[in-house]
């Protein structure tokens, strides 16, 4: 306080008057940019735009080209973690209450049908946009070098996706519920060596009972959840370290062959222009003493015409980097910010419609006596289930496990690096084929599971 | 300045030996490091593997024998089990399928089950569906008090009655 006494003290009524100002200004280090300078530092100071390029490839804004799969699981998944957090309050994972505690949220509970919908349904359709985003992934040939970890990354996620539901399914201790997860577990008692203890680790019991609840929920809340977290983390930190996403290798080419020259500057697009502001303007940048820094370092050593992205450029690797010809990209502000609000606004419409429409089921309480005929799992472990009824052993780990194998070690196995950044490229034909017969069995798999099994399993016709 | 030079001295007149002891201790450390955080992750797998199970208990009394009549094939739901009695011949065969664990119900033929249609005979013998073993037998055995105690710890051959 007394330190600075060089600075006139100012009076109490400026100080009130530029309170909220200064608040402000002291979270959002600039206000909304009106030139191309301010939107590459509105991205650059700020945490949540940080994660973002400054500048993305237009490729990677086409709708058709990622159909804003991945981001719309990271959205279903933030949903599902508030709606799951304020469930939360009312939840007891006991095998005496959470029956009841189910009944409140639909009786007493103000938004609790809601909330309980909202979770429900946002998880069917996380489980389905991860396969879907998987899909994309793959016929795009987008795991290819260097993106193949991401790629394992991804596979891990999905496969937490699916533990999430199913842990998330035993909770409202209904009979669906119970007989589901108990025949589950079974399928994992089925593995080989480890299998008949994994299924005792998971019940804490030899039956599904209290033990069996709490630690579902635990994984469920917890642990699950942070597993999540960590991996969804390194899957956006890939991308970006990785340049981004996926694209033709085309995309980065410039329309025209030659790149300017200094004497050209002048008549170079808008959108470059920034770039030369900040290396030439650097000491006028005061909130970004790094970019001020990388940009005069960087001044000397490189010709001028390769200064667009800064400190980046000091970074050896494939990012998004100083050679990239910026007349494929564009400023993140607004033209991503933009689209991935469009997808947040969609994705968070859809799971509202769904969940005014129609309830979450809640069957019969549990009768650990009576399990009822057929008992079914949920849609997404269908397809498994009718693997199993033909055997237990290859249906329920034998095959799932060669599939996940398969998936997981795909990147590795398919090393030509052609048609990546484009659907169903011609290159792709014998991959993309086998993955789609992997996708049409599985889906087949559950249609059949869903609509063509009646009591004791039998085939039934649905008309 | 004055600080660092010394110390890139000290560095480049090691010795062969201290140079050999260094990457000894380092490798000693990471092996101790690392140790310790395997110790710890399994660790972690014992302490949630339960050392007692609160579920129903193994052995339990049934009754007397003369609660079952000669000719019975009872399933007692809580206990998961179905007491047979033929003459002086008692036998307790469990009713979870050997598929997934579903509850099955006596049937005519034998046993069946609803979840994947799995059927067994009437001593617990797979006849169709996708079970892979046989109903296990549980031993049966007559307590001093008179009553029948089953123990699902103890399996015990198909044909194995208890005289009464
Ligand atoms: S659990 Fe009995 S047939 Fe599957």
């Amino acid at each position: 306080m007394s330190q600075a006494t060089k600075l006139p003290k100012p009076g109490l009524l400026t100080t009130l008057k530029e309170f909220p100002g200064n608040v402000w200004s002291s979270i959002f280090r600039h206000s909304l940019p009106n030139s191309d300078l301010g939107r590459s530092q509105t991205s650059f100071t700020n945490f949540f735009l940080h994660i973002h390029p400054v500048k993305v490839n237009r490729n990677t804004l086409k709708p058709w080209y990622t159909l804003g799969l991945g981001l719309m699981s990271f959205f279903l998944f933030v949903i599902l973690t508030v709606s799951g957090i304020l469930l939360m309050f009312y939840y007891v994972p006991a095998t005496t209450q959470a029956y009841d505690r189910m009944l409140d949220l639909r009786g007493s509970v103000a938004f609790g049908t809601f909330l309980r919908n909202m979770h429900r349904w946002g998880a069917h359709f996380m489980v389905a946009i991860v396969f879907l985003h998987m899909c994309r992934v793959f016929f795009t040939g987008s795991y290819k070098k260097p993106r193949e970890f991401n790629w394992v990354v991804g596979v891990m996620l999905f496969l937490l996706t699916l533990f999430s539901s199913f842990t998330g399914y035993l909770l409202p201790w209904d009979q669906l519920a119970f007989w589901a997860i108990t025949v589950g577990t079974a399928i994992a008692g089925y593995a080989p060596v480890v299998g008949q203890d994994m299924r005792f680790l998971l019940l804490g019991d030899y039956t599904v009972g209290q033990e069996a609840l709490l630690r579902f929920y635990v994984l469920h809340i917890a642990v699950l959840p942070l597993l999540v977290t960590v991996l969804v983390s390194i899957h956006f930190w890939r991308i970006r370290k990785d340049g981004g996403l996926s694209r033709p290798a085309d995309a980065d080419a410039p329309p025209q062959p030659e790149i300017p020259k200094k004497e050209n500057l002048a008549e170079w697009p808008r959108e470059l222009e920034p770039v030369a502001v900040t290396a030439s303007a650097a000491p006028a940048v005061n909130g970004v003493p790094a970019l001020a820094v990388a940009a005069k370092t960087v001044a000397p050593v490189l010709p001028i015409e390769k200064k667009h992205y800064g400190i980046q450029g000091l970074v050896r690797g494939p990012f998004t980097k100083v050679g990239n010809v910026p007349e494929n990209s564009v400023f993140s502000w607004p033209n991503l910010f933009m689209a991935e609000l469009f997808v947040l606004v969609l994705t968070i419409a859809g799971v509202l419609v769904v969940s005014l429409l129609f309830n979450a089921p809640l069957e019969e309480p549990v009768n650990v006596l009576h399990p009822p005929n057929p008992a079914k799992a949920p849609w997404y472990f269908l397809g498994l289930q009718e693997q199993v009824s033909y055997s237990a052993f290859w249906g329920g780990v034998g095959v799932p496990g060669l599939e996940v194998l398969i998936l997981l070690l795909a990147p590795y196995l398919d090393r030509s690096n052609k048609g990546v950044g484009k659907w169903f490229a011609k290159e792709r034909l014998l991959p993309n084929t086998l993955f789609l017969i992997f996708v049409i069995v599985n889906i087949v798999l559950i249609i059949i599971g869903t609509f063509f099994r009646g009591p004791n399993w039998e085939f039934v016709s649905p008309w | 300045m004055a600080v660092g030079k010394p110390a890139k001295h000290a560095v480049e007149e090691l010795t062969e030996g201290q140079q050999n002891r260094r990457r000894m201790l380092a490798w000693l450390s990471s092996v101790g490091l690392f140790g310790s955080a395997i110790i710890s992750a399994i660790s972690n797998l014992v302490f949630i593997k339960p050392r007692a199970t609160y579920g129903a208990p193994n052995r339990f009394g049934i009754g007397k024998p003369d609660d079952f009549p000669s000719g019975t094939r009872i399933a007692l739901g809580e206990h998961r089990v179905c007491i047979v009695r033929e003459g002086d011949k008692l036998c307790a065969i469990s009713t979870t399928c050997t598929h997934l664990g579903c509850i099955i119900a006596p049937s005519e033929t034998g046993f069946a089950c609803p979840c994947h249609g799995s059927r067994f005979d009437q001593d617990g013998n797979v006849t169709g569906g996708p079970a892979p073993k046989p109903l296990p037998w549980y031993a049966l055995s007559l307590a001093p008090n008179g009553e029948l105690e089953v123990d699902k710890g103890t399996e015990v051959g198909a044909g194995t009655y208890l005289k009464v």
